[in-house]
């Protein structure tokens, strides 16, 4: 962004582009200016609006994990104009980047326990730089337990991580699909049912959870049914943003806004809002 | 008239025949009228029906298609209700009209309500409902269809060009790209309006002379045929543009062309919703 | 004792001012008063309530260009939107100026919007008190008042051919040179009463009516129309897309409401406050409770427009008094 205008974005440049499942491809970019990408820094929650630029802007979140002079990957579902736009582009082209914005998932506070992980389909996106920062500092945390749910086996996001998330100290990977096909022999269940198959303690334990919305209300009430408080349950708002800075109020709910004061709440944070969706 | 009307909406609700009326009340100025949504008998009293009550209240039975609604309507509203069965959008068996024969409407915005009768309706001829259930008031002894005079076209088609094309570029830098006018309209019900969409993006969201003017033409013409003169747009317009001059336009070509005038009769279809082989262009022969 | 100037001063001022800025004042554009640019002081309206649109459209325009993109030899390079001219607004009233004051609040909230600061540093605040309360004004219900000099620069107040002026900022010192000013013993007539609602304490019993079936019940006859929010001097909702033309992109953004239906469709299709209710509920919590928690002040300035404009008379003055009987501390 130009500190001039904040709607202005820094210019970053497509460096390639994995396909991830058959809607949803993994892209990396790089920005341009090298003074700022040294200072590009951002924690597992957070977001960018990026740019297709003669088409639009939309707001996606970080996939990658921080680092300086890092690549930053975004897993981009193709649903609308901006992101079939996005995932037609050449390594090479422009793409807008302004960001970051938005909060993160307080992983700082939650050091020394235990983590549980539920994700669904393009919910996996913010998820993985969350578990990848384990990952890299292992020893801070406790278990980690982690569902990725998807349709079928062909949506399930991430395939490429699957062996090095599964084969890691205390690591337990439980993957499942809503339909299998003929080569599948894994799980078939909905990701609610297998939170409580898994009946994991709430002991010193959170929960967080990103995915479609239906999932995340039964998930919670699972959650809810195991002993896990409203506290120890994290999860991100979806609601439509456009500017990302606060001012267009477009993801204005209650005395919030998604984009700024978001989009990571605790669900005791959600239920006292006076609109509940 | 008010005394009748209450009593038929009560007896309606009572008898559970309608989960609602929607007729007018006062409005918060003491002078003008508004719409009322009657659900309780004991409510009744609420409603009126003088000369302020202009509001074409067709449009709402659209966000009430899974139930059956009693409506208040004039001559001009039960023009956009045929419209709407024309179409196929309400279900007649889902709606009790309660037709109400017009004194003319005055001109009135809030806090401004004026002895004027309305200019559309100094030139009406039909101030019986064309379709109703139940029928308010005494019909006068000849009437006569829409009036077919349309002396304020032919004012401005009698102008060059040029001067024509200076008045609505004039009056297109108001606008202001509220859509009120789309809002209010009966004959404006897609779920997505062409200025909405995206691929392709017909108008975009610029508000600025060249796309208002492309929003009010287009709009204009998904209403050729359609249009039932109830004014709602122009009243509703807080610029002031004379909408209903463009849509008059567009009315007379099409009685001119077909000898058509919208929502006459509940079983009519618009000329541009019917399809007839025999007027096919040679395409494709 | 106060500072006047006479009307022929006056227009001799403006007149000069003409020279080198955008004088922005009411003038007839047809039928509705507007506030615009006028090349001639004689276009000048002093004698109205108030426009029909609010002034906000020369701060926050209707549609307006963040910045172009513009591809040389396979290289892309972004243009920021500037505003290079200097402008004066004359016949502000005070509600529209407190408007403003409370857009500020959320657009020059870190990060700044700079397109609107530019907007604001580059133009001068002429206030005009109201001589008269009009049936739909209840700015005094809001915490201003027809001659409340807070929010601008300078402000007249009419005493029969003169004009009492009072120089709020440097701005507005800057502007007006002393030597038009007279010193005089003309005082202000006490300001116009105009009507005065229930408005204490609405947050709060804002908050206990939430689920109330009162808001579909509005919303039945509310038919969507984005005019509340269009001519209202606080609402400041905006939409941004791109446009292409012959090779140059131009990243856009314009008005749009919260109660336009899609508003907050996300893509997918998933609506969130599809309903006609939940829409219409959000734009008076907004106003009346979230805008207040999140910034400390209601967002309405008691300038009435939405009374006024709107087709099927959703009234905030009546809807404020039906929600103090609803929810308000007299309820058991």
């Amino acid at each position: 962004m130009s500190p001039e205008n904040p709607f202005i974005p820094y210019l970053a440049t497509l460096k390639n582009v994995v396909t991830l499942t058959p809607e949803i491809k993994l892209l990396g970019l790089e920005l341009d200016d090298p003074i700022v990408r040294d200072n590009f820094s951002y924690k597992p929650g957070q977001f960018t609006v990026l740019s297709a630029f003669g088409v639009g802007e939309a707001p996606f979140c970080l996939a990658s994990v921080s680092s300086p002079k890092g690549e930053l990957e975004f897993a981009v579902r193709r649903i609308g104009t901006v992101t079939s736009s996005l995932q037609e582009l050449e390594p090479g082209t422009a793409v807008g980047v302004r960001g970051p914005f938005g909060n993160y998932f307080p992983l700082d506070d939650n050091k020394g326990k235990n983590i549980f992980i539920i994700g669904g389909g393009i919910g996996m996106a913010p998820l993985r730089p969350v578990i990848n920062t384990i990952l890299r500092n292992r020893d801070d945390y406790g278990r980690l337990l982690i569902i990725n749910g998807a349709r079928t086996p062909q949506d399930l996001v991430f395939q490429p991580e699957f062996d090095a998330w599964a084969s890691s100290p205390g690591t337990q990977l439980e993957l499942t699909v809503d339909r299998g096909d003929a080569g599948w022999t894994g799980r078939v269940a909905l990701v609610p049912a297998v939170v409580v198959e898994l009946n994991p303690s709430p002991e010193n334990t959170i929960a967080i959870t990103c995915g479609p919305p239906i999932m995340i209300r039964f998930t919670l009430q699972e959650l809810r049914k195991l002993g896990f408080q409203d506290n120890q349950i994290i999860t991100t708002l979806e609601m439509k943003m456009k500017c990302g800075l606060g001012k267009c109020a477009r993801c204005n709910v209650g005395d919030i806004y998604v984009c700024k004061d978001g989009p990571v709440f605790t669900c005791e944070q959600i239920s006292k809002f006076i609109e509940q969706f | 008239m008010e005394q009748q009307i209450r009593h038929k909406a009560k007896e309606l609700l009572e008898g559970r025949t309608v989960e609602c009326v929607i007729g007018y009340e006062r409005a918060t100025d003491g002078a003008s009228a508004r719409p009322l949504f009657v659900y309780e008998p004991e409510e009744v009293d609420k409603l009126i029906f003088d000369q302020t009550c202009t509001h074409n209240l067709v449009k709402y039975l659209l966000d009430k298609k899974e139930k059956t609604t009693a409506i208040i309507v004039k001559s001009c509203d039960s023009r956009a209700l045929n419209l709407l069965l024309n179409e196929k959008q309400i279900e007649r068996e889902k709606v009790f009209i309660i037709g109400v024969v017009c004194p003319g409407m005055v001109e009135t915005k809030w806090n401004q309500v004026s002895q004027r009768l309305q200019p559309r309706c100094q030139l009406c001829r039909q101030h019986t409902p064309l379709n109703y259930d139940f029928l308010v008031g005494e019909p006068p002894a000849e009437e006569a269809p829409p009036a077919e005079t349309y002396a304020d076209v032919a004012e401005m088609e009698a102008k060059s060009v040029a001067e024509r094309r200076a008045f609505w570029s004039e009056q297109s830098k108001r606008c202001i790209r509220c859509y009120a006018c789309r809002q209010v309209c009966p004959g404006c019900y897609c779920s997505e309006c062409f200025v909405e969409q995206l691929q392709p993006s017909w108008v975009g969201i610029r508000i600025a002379p060249a796309e208002n003017e492309i929003w009010q033409t287009i709009r204009a013409f998904h209403l050729a045929g359609r249009c039932s003169g109830c004014n709602e747009c122009e009243r509703v317009c807080p610029v002031d543009i004379p909408l209903s001059l463009l849509n008059r336009k567009l009315e007379k070509e099409v009685w001119e062309l077909f000898d058509f005038q919208a929502g006459l009769s509940a079983e009519a279809v618009p000329p541009f919703a019917t399809f007839k082989k025999e007027e096919a262009l040679g395409i494709g022969e | 004792m106060t500072q006047t100037i006479s009307r022929k001063n006056l227009l001799a001022w403006l007149s000069r001012l003409l020279e080198h800025r955008l004088l922005i004042a009411p003038t007839h554009t047809a039928e509705p008063i507007l506030f615009r640019p006028v090349s001639k002081v004689e276009d000048i309206i002093f004698d109205f309530d108030n426009t029909a649109i609010s002034p906000k459209e020369w701060f926050f325009p209707a549609t307006e260009t963040l910045f172009w993109a513009e591809t040389t030899d396979g290289r892309i390079e972004l243009v920021p939107a500037t505003l290079e001219r200097e402008a004066v607004i004359f016949g502000l009233r005070p509600c529209d100026a407190k408007g403003l004051a409370l857009i500020d609040k959320a657009f020059l909230a870190e990060p700044a919007d700079t397109l609107y600061q530019q907007h604001r540093d580059k133009t001068v605040l002429v206030g005009l008190s109201c001589r008269k309360a009009y049936p739909q004004c209840f700015c005094t219900s809001m915490g201003t008042a027809p001659d409340d000099p807070s929010y601008v620069d300078i402000l007249l107040t009419q005493v029969e051919e003169d004009y009492i002026v009072q120089i709020i900022t440097q701005k507005g010192k800057a502007l007006l040179p002393d030597n038009l000013l007279v010193k005089s013993e003309v005082v202000a007539p006490p300001p116009p009463s105009p009507s005065v609602i229930p408005a204490e304490g609405i947050e709060e019993v804002m908050r206990q009516v939430f689920d109330s079936p009162y808001w579909s019940r509005l919303a039945d006859r509310c038919v969507h129309c984005n005019l509340c929010a269009y001519v209202c001097p606080t609402c400041y909702c905006f939409d941004i897309r791109d446009y292409e033309s012959k090779g140059k992109i131009e990243r856009v953004r314009s008005w749009e409401s919260c109660q336009s239906p899609g508003f907050t469709r996300q893509a997918g299709g998933y609506d969130p406050r599809a309903g006609k209710a939940a829409r219409l509920r959000q734009r008076f919590y907004h106003k009346l409770l979230y805008f207040p928690e999140s910034f400390g002040a209601i967002a309405c300035v008691g300038c009435g427009r939405c009374v006024m404009v709107c087709p099927v008379n959703i009234d905030i003055r009546e809807l404020i008094a039906d929600i103090q009987k609803i929810g308000g501390p007299n309820v058991p």
